[in-house]
C-alpha cells in the first residue's frame, strides 16, 4: 500500500525554485531516505508534506487522501508525526509534559470537563498519563521525566523529539537529520533504535540524513534532491553508484568530510 | 535565630497591645521578614507564623492600620510558598486569616473591607489574565475591555438605564445579579471572541497593539453610546446600579453572633463573595493548567510550530485561552460594578489593562499563587501605600514641595517598582513551577 504519494510538486521563494517537479512515493513500512547536498530543499520538502508550506504546483497524497495545502495539526491529526532540524521541543515543559502534549489529539476531553474535571476529565488525564510514561520507558527516558526538556543533553532531546512525535501514534514519521551532531556510537543506537521504532509501531519513515553510513545501511529506498529537482531513486546500492548523485553529493560529501 | 524570630514575634505581639502605632507595625512586619526568610526549623517557622497572625489580627483590630493588612497578606504569602509547613496548618492558617482577620480588621477600619474587595476583583482578573499571558503567552494589553463588558452587562439592566432603549420594567431586582454574573461570562466570552478573531492572527508586538486598539474601542463606545440610543449614559457612567438584597446574608451573621450595621454588611457580603469568586477561579485556573488545554498554551507559548506539528490548531486554542480570560473579567466586572453601585468608562482605561498586566509580571508570569500577590502588592500599592506615604509628607515634613508629592508621583514609583522587579527578579516574585525548578538548578 502507498503511504505517501507525491505529484510533481514544486514550491518557489521568490526567484528560487526549492522544491522542483519532484514526484515519488512511498510504501507502508519503509524506511524512505531523502539525501542530497546543504540547500537541495529536503526540508522545505518536509514543510510541503507536513502543510507548513503550501506547494505552488502538484498534489499530496497521505494514505490515498488529498492533503496538498492542508494545515500542520491537520497533517498530524492524519498521523504524519515530524521531528525538526533544529530540535524544537518545547523547552520550558518538563520531559513527560512534552509527551503529555505530543499526545493532545488522543487526549479527548471537552473543555467544560476540563474546567471542571469530571470524573471524564480523570479518567482520560490518567490514561494520557500512563502511556506518556510507558512510552518513556519505552525509549529510555523514563528517569528523566521531571526535568526540563531544555536541561536534557544534546542526544536526548534528540531522542525526545522523536518520542514526541511518536506519542501522535503517526503511520508516517519524518526525521529531518536525527543524526547530526552525534558521534558514531550514538548513532550506531540511533539506527538500531529507527529500526525498533519501525517494526514495533508499525510505522513508516521518511529520513532527511547527510550521515552516508547510516543512510545506506538503514534505507529501503533513497531519493536524492539537487537543486531541488530529484536526480535519482532507487535502493541504496543504485543510488550510491548513480553517477549523478556522486557528481552532485556524494564525491563533494565525502571530499567534505561529511560524518 | 529561633529564639530571636520567636522573641521578636512575642513583643510585637505586646505591642500590638500596648502600641498599636504605625512603628509596631514595621517591627511586626520585620518580625515576619525574619520568620519567612531565617534558617528556622520547620515547627518553629510554623509556630512564628501563628503567632504572627495572631499578633497582626490584634494589631488591626486595636489601630485599623492597613500596614497590617500587608502583615497578613506576607503571612498567606508565606503559607503558600514556604516549605514544609503541614498542610493542614497551612489551610487553617489561611482560612483563618481570610475569614476571621480580615473581617475583624474590616469592622476596625472599613478601609480594610474595600482594600480586600479591590485586591479579590483585582486578583481574579490578574487570574484570567495570567491564562492568556502567562500560560498562552499572548501579550493582551486591552483586557480592561472584557471588565467593561461585564461591568455594563449587569449595570445596564441593574439599573434604570436600561428602561431608557428598552419597553419593560427597570432596574432588574437586585436577585438578578447572580444571573448577569452567568451572562456577563457569556457576553465576555463573545465579546473575546470577537476582538480575539481578527487580533489573533498577528503574533507579539502586533497582537499586542491590535488588543490595545481593540481594548481602546470598548472603552470609546461606552464613552459615546449615549446616543442615538441612550445604552451607556456615556461619560457620566450608570448609577445607582442594583445590589442583591442581602437580608438572608444578615440573619446568617446575627445567628453567627456578627453584629453588623448599614455599611459593614455590604462591605462584609462583598468581601465574601469576592472570596468565593477566587476560590472558583483559582480551580478553574489549576484544572485548566493541568488538563491538556493548559499544555497546549504552554506549548504554543513555547513554539508555535512544534506545537501545530501536535496536532494542536493555533487560532482555536489561542481563542479559548482569550475567551477564558474574557470570562474571568467579566464575572467580576459584574461583581465590581455591583459593588460600587457605579460604573463609568473611566475605570477601563488602557492603564487599567496595564495595571492588571503589571500584577501578572509582578507575580511571576504563569504563577498562580504569584498573579494573585501581583494583585495584593500593587493595589495595596496604589490605595493606600502611596497615599499614605504622602501623608505623612505633607505633614511630618512639610517643608518638602507640594509638587513632590509622592501620590502625584503614583504612575512614575509604579513604573520604577516595575523597572527594578525587571532587572532583579525578571521571573516575577512567585514564579511558576517551572521557573522554580530552573532557578534552583542555576543556583
Ligand atoms: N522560508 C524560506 N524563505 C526563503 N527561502 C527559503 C526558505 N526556506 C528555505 N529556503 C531556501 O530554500 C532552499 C532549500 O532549503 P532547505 O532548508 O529545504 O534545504 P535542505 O536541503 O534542508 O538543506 P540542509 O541540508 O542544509 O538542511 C535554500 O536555498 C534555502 O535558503
Ligand atoms: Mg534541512
Amino acid at each position: 500500500m502507498k503511504v505517501l504519494e507525491v505529484q510533481g510538486v514544486t514550491k518557489r521563494f521568490g526567484g528560487l525554485v526549492a522544491v522542483n517537479q519532484v514526484s515519488l512515493e512511498v510504501n507502508e513500512g519503509e524506511i524512505f531516505s531523502v539525501i542530497g547536498p546543504n540547500g537541495a530543499g529536503k526540508t522545505t520538502f518536509f514543510n510541503l508534506l507536513t502543510g507548513i508550506y503550501t506547494p505552488d504546483e502538484g498534489r499530496i497524497l497521505f494514505l490515498g487522501q488529498d492533503i496538498t495545502g492542508s494545515t500542520p495539526d491537520k497533517a498530524a491529526k492524519l498521523g504524519i508525526g515530524r521531528t525538526f532540524q533544529n530540535i524544537r521541543l518545547f523547552g520550558a515543559m518538563t520531559v513527560l509534559e512534552n509527551i503529555l502534549v505530543g499526545r493532545h489529539i488522543h487526549t479527548r476531553v471537552p473543555y467544560l470537563h476540563a474546567l471542571l474535571r469530571t470524573p471524564l476529565a480523570r479518567k482520560e488525564e490518567r490514561k494520557a498519563l500512563e502511556e506518556a510514561l510507558s512510552l518513556l520507558e519505552y525509549v529510555g527516558l523514563l528517569h528523566r521525566k521531571d526535568e526540563l526538556a531544555r536541561n536534557l543533553p544534546y542526544g536526548e532531546q534528540r531522542k525526545l523529539e522523536i518520542a514526541r512525535a511518536l506519542a501522535l501514534k503517526p503511520k508516517l514519521l519524518l526525521l529531518d537529520e536525527p543524526a547530526a551532531g552525534m558521534n558514531p556510537k550514538e548513532t550506531e543506537a540511533l539506527q538500531e533504535f529507527i529500526l525498533k521504532i519501525r517494526s514495533e509501531r508499525g510505522l513508516t519513515i521518511l529520513l532527511i540524513e547527510h550521515d552516508m553510513r547510516l543512510v545506506m545501511r538503514i534505507s529501503d529506498r533513497i531519493a536524492v534532491l539537487d537543486y531541488g529537482s530529484k536526480i535519482a531513486e532507487g535502493k541504496p546500492e543504485e543510488v550510491r553508484k548513480n553517477p549523478r548523485v556522486i557528481e552532485a553529493y556524494l564525491g563533494r560529501g565525502a571530499a567534505g568530510g561529511a560524518a | 535565630m529561633s529564639l530571636l524570630s520567636l522573641a521578636l514575634s512575642l513583643v510585637f505581639l505586646l505591642l500590638s497591645f500596648l502600641a498599636p502605632n504605625t512603628l509596631t507595625a514595621f517591627l511586626g512586619l520585620g518580625a515576619l521578614g525574619v520568620a519567612a526568610f531565617a534558617r528556622l526549623e520547620p515547627r518553629v517557622r510554623t509556630l512564628n507564623l501563628a503567632l504572627l497572625t495572631l499578633a497582626f489580627t490584634l494589631f488591626l483590630r486595636s489601630s485599623g492600620n492597613t500596614l497590617g493588612l500587608i502583615g497578613l497578606v506576607g503571612i498567606l504569602v508565606a503559607l503558600t510558598t514556604l516549605p514544609r509547613i503541614p498542610r493542614g496548618i497551612r489551610v487553617a492558617l489561611g482560612l483563618a486569616i481570610l475569614l476571621l482577620s480580615v473581617p475583624i480588621a474590616g469592622f476596625a477600619n472599613t478601609f480594610i473591607f474595600e482594600l480586600g474587595i479591590q485586591i479579590g476583583i483585582f486578583a481574579a482578573m490578574s487570574l484570567g489574565l495570567n491564562v492568556v499571558v502567562g500560560m498562552a503567552g499572548l501579550l493582551d494589553l486591552g483586557y480592561a475591555a472584557f471588565f467593561a463588558v461585564g461591568a455594563y452587562t449587569w449595570a445596564i439592566f441593574g439599573s434604570p438605564q436600561a428602561g431608557k432603549f428598552l419597553q419593560g420594567n427597570f432596574p432588574l431586582p437586585g436577585e438578578y445579579m447572580y444571573l448577569f454574573m452567568l451572562i456577563a461570562v457569556v457576553t465576555t466570552a463573545i465579546t473575546g471572541l470577537l476582538i480575539g478573531l481578527p487580533a489573533l492572527r498577528l503574533r507579539g508586538d502586533y497582537l499586542a497593539i491590535v488588543t490595545l486598539g481593540l481594548g481602546e474601542v470598548v472603552r470609546i463606545l461606552a464613552n459615546n453610546l449615549d446616543h442615538p440610543i441612550n445604552i451607556t449614559n456615556g461619560p457620566q457612567g450608570i448609577t445607582p446600579v442594583g445590589r442583591p438584597p442581602i437580608d438572608w446574608f444578615r440573619s446568617l451573621m446575627g445567628a453567627l453572633g456578627v453584629r453588623l450595621d448599614e455599611t459593614t454588611d455590604y462591605q462584609l457580603f462583598f468581601y465574601l463573595l469576592v472570596l468565593v469568586m477566587i476560590g472558583l477561579v483559582v480551580l478553574a485556573n489549576v484544572n485548566l493548567a493541568n488538563s491538556r488545554f493548559g499544555r497546549a498554551w504552554v506549548a504554543i507559548r513555547e513554539d508555535e510550530i512544534a506545537a501545530q506539528a501536535m496536532g494542536i490548531p493555533l487560532l482555536p486554542t489561542k481563542l479559548i485561552a482569550f475567551m477564558t480570560g474574557a470570562a474571568f473579567s467579566g464575572v467580576m466586572g459584574v461583581i465590581y460594578g455591583a459593588q460600587r453601585t457605579f460604573v463609568s468608562p473611566e475605570s477601563f482605561t488602557l492603564l487599567a489593562s496595564i495595571t492588571i498586566l503589571a500584577m501578572v509580571i509582578l507575580g511571576g508570569m504563569g504563577s498562580i499563587p504569584g498573579a494573585i500577590l501581583g494583585a495584593a502588592a500593587l493595589t495595596i500599592l496604589n490605595l493606600d501605600i502611596l497615599k499614605t506615604f504622602s501623608e505623612f509628607v505633607r505633614t511630618s515634613l512639610p517643608w518638602i514641595p507640594s509638587q513632590v508629592d509622592p501620590a502625584k508621583y503614583e504612575r512614575l514609583v509604579f513604573g520604577l517598582i516595575l523597572i527594578l522587579m525587571m532587572i532583579y527578579r525578571p521571573q516575577g516574585l512567585i514564579p511558576e513551577a517551572r521557573h522554580r525548578a530552573e532557578l534552583e538548578e542555576e543556583a
